[in-house]
């Protein structure tokens, strides 16, 4: 079935092969009791006995060497390729049922070994605060910088090439942000026009403004070099983002010495120290002192103030940031506190929307890979899908801002509409452009599930695809995707497409009861089809082809739903801890700028823990976030960790 | 920022009206097939070039092998969706059975297509250095680019996924930035430091800061400074180059300024962007720029239109799956369906074929220019052009379409068809391309045995 056969495509291109949860709800009865320490290797003695043969070696089958897998202890340093392990074997896929095929005891054990070593482990025992890699700045964190740094609004991103994203799926990873000749090059070009466009004498308003500030740190009476020493160092002290060193400074003022003593003009010897300022690594990465010893240390405020902006703002820290972090309070707890509190509140944490959600939920592609053909669907406008990406990244700013519970993302009787979106939900009363907070009358809207942006990239572009949808939200929302599909899954005939006599739905299901595809698929499909009165582009319906569309369903569990609310009852009810695991896993990951590791776990689970203490709220996961171990602490690197 | 008339100053290109506006080389061939661009600069020792052409979906089966061969392998008669490369095949060399045994698909396909081995997409990590890497080592003192990376500006889904659009790596866990905006490509080439601000003196500076910082920095943190001294290193060399190249060009007398960059922005017509993007490797092979240049055509999973082509429609990845005519997969667009398998599997050809024709350009482009010593551009070079899948429906990993061209200084011999027995590994034609370079290197990929390109 191709339903089944794209995805499976999805997935092999995508290679998600991880899973952010360790509690994929298993086949009833798979799961039993812990087992004794000596019962402990049954499950290496089954992977020895059963899966040698393909699986080892140089040309192991899928590239799985499992003869050098079991070797790596603890076993929880791979525990993504032992999920899926455990996942295949559960379901039956794994041994190839023509070659062996597993008891059910045998089966049991494997599940009780994975339970055991994996799921269960003392994550405790292998906590490390892991270690914030320099990186550089990504192109919108460059940007909004420069942006914050001499208040202008102006710089051109557009002949950066692009940031690329890897597998933690946010572009400011830091082993993805590489640094080459050619990027080098441009920063260096836009580093020359900026600063000649803010000392142009044709300067626009806010540049000329931006000179003026910059200038003003220097008394115009004193000497030359003084007068060159305050300006560079007031503003080198906020480029860099902390005190500058002694050297750092005397380098600066002797650019500015030689062009000066060369017969360059004040403001041209300014010009020049400004410009090798924006090209030094100081100011292009994100620089932490490097850990040393075996012992976690906690950063410092300077550190610290860039860590919390970064992550809230996606940029450079303020002014009242780097005083506290001067005066060494920003540590304190409660004034960290109040800083969060009040970044939270800033309009620059709206970026936790436009980029966090936007990577994390993948509504960014809106616009981009989510289109209509805008001269068969002249409603599809740029506009349009400019408000569908900025309802979801306001939408989700606002949890945070608010303090609301987690599982708000699903649930929530307000949206962000202009009139154009409004006019696309059918909701009446909203004018203009101006995106702003709508309280929803109508049971039709509500919560991130109804967001024409999700509906959208969830969707073909000509049609709904209950199974992608089903799939975004056990792996993108909740973090349990189901594993891969067998390799030789086939296509469903063409015979069965053309049936007439079947409605869309009844396709679906006759593939779905495929022995080997219905396990995945139960859980799958009911989730999908409950979103079907919302078309491919987030438009409400209530019939299909003439039909009236069935959005009933049913969990493996016996449970049924209906529609959009009974999926988000079912999540609330069901899926709750799964969807907090999941928010707090992503947002970690963006806030550290790296993807997690199994050493993290011992700290997700605290953050989970603190938070659902706290009511599952937002700003409580934000704060739990920036005060966990990783965030603040750091400890020197040790190649053997990954 | 400075303006054109610096850079062509800058620029030593000898020859009467050329005009790199677009179409950027046309009247190379007819007036300036005499003119050594940069006359004296490089006598002697012989420079090779070498260059790799990435194409993503692969090819169908069937519309790769030539139609007719002589009894000694040489070629009589390409295949018909081969026929743009009918007129050049006395300058190919074309495979058959080569193969990658690890790393397959659009993602780790694309990713250790010059690498061999697999990819690790949690470490971000290929095997190691990638081939064309290797040489651009060899000669990075040589040339004031040690290396180009092109690439078609991707468009939709998997656009910004790294391994797709990552085929060099400088290192087992470094891919290298691929340039997609033509202007941005003849700047890198031919624009100098130009501006006031950064100089010797400024560079030297912040090299001095960055080494002082990867002295304090942890070992990871090492790797990500290199990047940055790497980085100003090829600005520095920038420098060292522009003025030695000056200085030559006053002496010479071959200051034109006839020289003009491409417009800023991409063009919006696929083949003059494709064809600006080759006009720049044969001028950056011409001008001696770079000898080492890769060009990935489109992204690893390209969903591009090719709907320009006639009779064609849909994207060119759901295309290459053409055993499904439905219109439902996952890369379709909703709004295209096919007759029948068979029509399907042509338009897909027809996508190669007009990638063929592209490859085609280049070739005559650096046949039709010739160096001091009369040898023509082709002569002094190795093209690689091919894909990491064979049939795009299969995701097919034996048998990839990969053709060479040129004749590497004469280590190669074109104008056959190369058809070894059993599948042969890339590792093996990646060794021999590299030592026709002049690289030592006698092991890469776990091969150790060149293929023979006599």
């Amino acid at each position: 079935m191709h339903e089944l056969i794209l995805i499976f495509r999805t997935w092999l291109a995508s290679h998600l092969v991880w899973v952010g949860c360790l509690c994929f709800p298993f086949p009833a009865g798979l799961q039993g009791a812990h087992l004794t320490p000596q019962d402990r290797d049954s499950g290496i003695e089954l992977i020895q006995n059963h899966c040698l043969d393909c699986h080892s070696g140089r040309n192991a089958e899928g590239e799985l060497d499992l003869s050098t897998l079991i070797d790596q202890r603890p076993f929880v340093r791979q525990q993504e390729t032992w999920r899926n392990i455990s996942l295949r074997i559960a379901l039956g896929d794994m041994p190839p049922r023509d070659t062996e095929v597993l008891t059910k005891t045998e089966k049991d054990e494997f599940a009780d070994w994975y339970q055991n070593e994996i799921e269960d482990f003392d994550y405790a025992t292998v906590r490390h605060p892991g270690y914030e890699p320099v990186r550089r700045l990504t192109h919108v964190e460059y940007q909004n910088t420069i942006r914050d740094l001499f208040k202008i609004d102006s710089i051109d991103i557009s002949k950066f090439s692009p940031d690329l994203s890897g597998q933690s799926g946010f572009a400011n990873s830091s082993n993805t942000l590489f640094l080459q000749t050619g990027l080098l090059e441009k920063y260096a070009q836009s580093a020359e026009l900026i600063v000649s466009q803010i000392f142009s004498t044709e300067a626009e308003p806010p540049f000329r403004a931006a000179r003026e500030k910059l200038l003003s740190a220097g008394d115009e009476q004193a000497n030359p070099r003084d007068r060159a020493d305050a300006i560079l160092t007031k503003f080198s002290n906020r480029a860099f983002r902390r005190p500058i060193t002694e050297k750092e400074r005397s380098d600066l003022i002797s650019v500015f010495h030689s062009s000066f003593s060369e017969g360059a003009t004040f403001n041209e010897a300014i010009q020049k120290s400004l410009t090798a300022a924006l090209i030094m690594p100081q100011f292009l990465f994100k620089l932490e002192s490097a850990a040393v010893g075996t012992e976690p240390r906690q950063i410092d405020d300077f550190e610290l103030a860039s860590r919390l902006s970064y992550f809230l703002w996606a940029s450079m820290p303020d002014n009242q940031l780097l005083r506290l972090a001067s005066s060494g309070e920003l540590s304190n707890p409660e004034v960290l506190n109040q800083q969060i509190e009040r970044m939270l509140r800033n309009s620059r944490a709206r970026s936790l929307g436009s980029i966090f959600a936007a990577e994390w939920l993948g509504f960014d592609d809106v616009g981009i890979r989510r289109r209509q053909d805008p001269i068969d669907n002249p409603w599809c406008t740029e506009t349009l899908m400019e408000a569908m990406r900025s309802e979801s990244a306001l939408f989700f700013y606002s949890l945070i801002r608010d303090n609301q519970p987690i599982h708000r993302l699903v649930d929530a009787r307000y949206t962000y509409l202009n009139e154009e979106l409004a006019r696309h939900y059918g909701i009446r009363g909203i004018e203009g452009p101006k995106m702003r907070p709508v309280r929803l009358k109508t049971q039709k809207r509500g919560g991130i599930l109804t967001h024409a942006s999700v509906l959208s990239v969830t969707a073909f572009p000509d049609r709904t695809s209950p199974v992608i949808r089903g799939h975004w939200v056990l792996d993108r929302l909740l973090g349990t995707p189901p594993p891969d599909p067998p390799p030789d899954v086939s296509e469903i005939s063409d015979v069965v497409l053309e049936r007439d006599d079947l409605s869309f739905r009844q396709k679906v299901q006759l593939h779905s009861q495929t022995p080997r595809c219905s396990a995945c698929h139960q859980e799958m499909d009911p989730i999908g089809f409950s979103l079907e009165n919302y078309d491919n582009f987030g438009r409400y319906r209530t019939r299909l082809f003439g039909e009236a569309i069935d959005a009933d369903g049913a969990l493996p569990n016996g449970r049924r739903f209906s529609g959009a609310r009974g999926l988000r009852d079912v999540i609330i009810s069901e899926r709750k801890q799964d969807l907090t695991r999941q928010v707090a896993r992503k947002m970690l990951t963006y806030a550290l700028g790296r993807q997690l590791e199994y050493f993290d776990e011992a700290a997700v689970r605290e953050i989970i823990e603190s938070t659902r203490n706290d009511g599952d709220r937002f700003q409580t996961l934000v704060k739990e976030i920036i005060q966990s171990e990783p965030f603040m602490f750091k400890q020197a690197y040790q190649g053997e960790l990954q | 920022m400075k303006t054109t008339s610096r850079i062509s100053r800058r620029t030593l290109l000898k020859g009467a009206g050329v005009a790199l506006g677009l179409p950027c080389l046309d009247i190379m061939e007819v007036q300036l097939a005499q003119a050594d661009p940069i006359a004296g600069m490089h006598r002697g020792s012989q420079k090779n070039r070498i260059a790799y052409l990435y194409f993503p979906n692969g090819a169908a089966q069937g519309s790769w092998q030539p139609e007719e061969t002589s009894a000694d392998g040489s070629l009589q008669k390409l295949n018909r969706w081969m026929s743009p490369l009918e007129s050049v095949k006395q300058h190919l060399l074309v495979t058959h059975n080569l193969w990658t045994p690890r790393g397959n698909g659009h993602g780790a396909g694309t990713a250790t297509w010059l690498t061999d081995g697999g990819y690790n997409e949690r470490k971000i990590q290929v095997a190691g250095r990638s081939a064309d890497q290797i040489v651009a080592e060899r000669l990075k003192d040589q040339t004031v680019l040690p290396s180009l990376e092109l690439s078609i500006k991707g468009e939709g889904h998997f656009s910004g996924c790294l391994p797709r659009n990552s085929i060099s790596w400088r290192d087992a866990g470094t891919p290298l930035t691929r340039e997609t905006e033509p202007r941005a490509v003849f700047d890198r080439m031919f624009r100098t430091g130009d501006g006031t601000a950064i100089d010797r003196s400024v560079v030297d500076m912040v090299l001095d800061h960055a080494r002082q910082i990867k002295r304090s920095g942890s070992i990871e943190d090492r790797r990500k400074i290199d990047d940055y001294l790497e980085s100003v290193r090829g600005i520095e060399k920038r420098m060292d180059f522009a003025e030695q190249q000056t200085q030559q060009a006053l002496g010479n007398g071959l200051v034109t300024d006839t020289l003009t960059r491409p417009a800023p922005g991409i063009p919006s017509n696929h083949q003059t962007y494709v064809r600006l993007m080759l006009d720049l490797i044969v001028l950056a092979f011409w001008a001696d720029a770079t000898r080492v240049c890769t060009f990935m055509l489109d992204h690893g999973q390209s969903n591009r239109y090719f709907d320009f082509i006639p009779g064609c429609k849909g994207t060119w990845h759901a295309l290459s799956h053409y055993r499904d005519i439905s219109g439902r997969t996952e890369d379709d667009d909703g709004k295209t369906s096919w007759d029948t398998i068979e029509s399907k599997r042509n338009m897909y050809n027809r996508v190669t074929r007009w990638h063929h024709a592209q490859f085609a350009y280049l070739i005559k482009k650096l046949h039709g220019i010739r160096e001091a010593d009369g040898r023509s551009l082709l002569e002094t070079s190795t093209l690689c052009y091919g894909s990491s899948i064979s049939d795009g429906h299969r995701h097919g990993e034996e048998d990839l379409p990969v053709i060479l061209a040129g004749y590497g200084g004469g280590a190669i011999t074109p104008g056959r068809y190369f058809k070894p027995r059993k599948a042969t590994s890339m590792s093996r034609l990646h060794l021999a391309m590299m030592q026709t370079m002049g690289v030592d290197i006698h092991r890469f990929g776990g091969e150790e045995e060149p293929i023979n390109l006599k």
